[in-house]
């Protein structure tokens, strides 16, 4: 599984000041690069919240181990989704806008999403220094523990 | 409670809820509950939906629909649509409602009859957009 992201430039936002509210629909905007197998749902649209997809895979990982059998992830500006199916140690990834199913074990979903999570945050902190500080960045991007 | 101290409450709620919006700030009416739609948020349903608009991977409003049409829209879609939570940890409630009309398309370029509505939790408007 191939999880990765492009972040549209942004020099207009305040990361001291940001909410959760900005951050799951207005910032830190781009592309979705998610390969499943041979099967590709990446996601060009540019305007994908990508804080918020490392937020809600990171959710949506914590019930597919806590045992649900399925969760989707409905993107912020249109009725698109991906949805995850376990099947015992196996997920299967379906999307509404693109044909096929992936497989791919749900261990390698989850070290997917964490590598995603901390590539982003590091790369946020790194262009917008003052986004470490910010409590919802840190809440969203599970990164309270790390030392500033 | 008297008839008197009924009357003034009454009096009291209506005012709250009819009170003049800001500037920037346009209330939408829903019966019992209001949501708001500013001027930013708006403008990104303008920027993100309005036929217009070259936003990829995004449903878009019908050619037509103007900023007074929209808000009724949002209006019926929140007064009368079918209400869920936000998904996956984030905040405020869904809205949807079928408008059994074209509204706009989809993002597949097919007809979109459908609103769905996002509202924060201090009942502003979040998005919308049709599907």
């Amino acid at each position: 599984m191939h999880l990765d992201y492009r972040l549209k430039e942004d020099s207009g936002t305040d990361w001291a000041s940001v909410t959760e509210e900005d951050l799951r629909y207005r910032v830190a905007l781009g592309n979705l690069i998610f390969h499943v197998g041979n099967k590709d749902f990446s996601a060009a649209w540019e305007w994908i919240p990508l804080i918020d997809l490392a937020a809600s895979f990171t959710e949506i990982v914590r019930k597919l181990e806590g045992g649900s059998a399925s969760e989707t992830f409905e993107f912020t500006e249109s009725d698109a989704s991906v949805r995850f199916e376990r099947k015992a140690d196996k997920v299967l990834v379906s999307t509404s806008y693109v044909e096929g199913v992936g497989e791919i074990a749900l261990r390698s979903v989850s070290e997917a999403v964490k590598s995603f999570r901390e590539r982003l945050w590091s790369e946020l902190v790194t262009k917008h220094p003052q986004a470490a500080h910010n409590a919802a960045v840190r809440k969203l991007l599970g990164a309270a523990h790390v030392s500033d | 409670m008297n008839l008197r101290l009924l009357t003034a409450l009454f009096l009291v709620f209506g005012l709250l809820l009819t009170a003049a919006p800001t500037t920037g700030y346009a209330q939408v009416q829903t019966g019992a509950d209001q949501v708001i739609l500013t001027q930013s948020r708006l403008q990104h349903i303008i920027d993100r939906h309005w036929s217009d608009s070259t936003a990829a991977g995004a449903g878009k409003f019908q050619t037509g629909i103007t900023v007074d049409t929209l808000r009724d829209m949002i209006n019926e879609a929140v007064h009368n649509g079918r209400a869920r939570h936000n998904t996956h940890g984030r905040p405020g409630t869904i809205y949807e409602y079928d408008f059994q009309r074209q509204i706009g398309t989809t993002i597949d370029g097919g007809p979109a009859t459908r609103l769905r509505v996002v509202v924060s939790n201090r009942n502003e408007v979040i998005t919308a957009f049709p599907f």
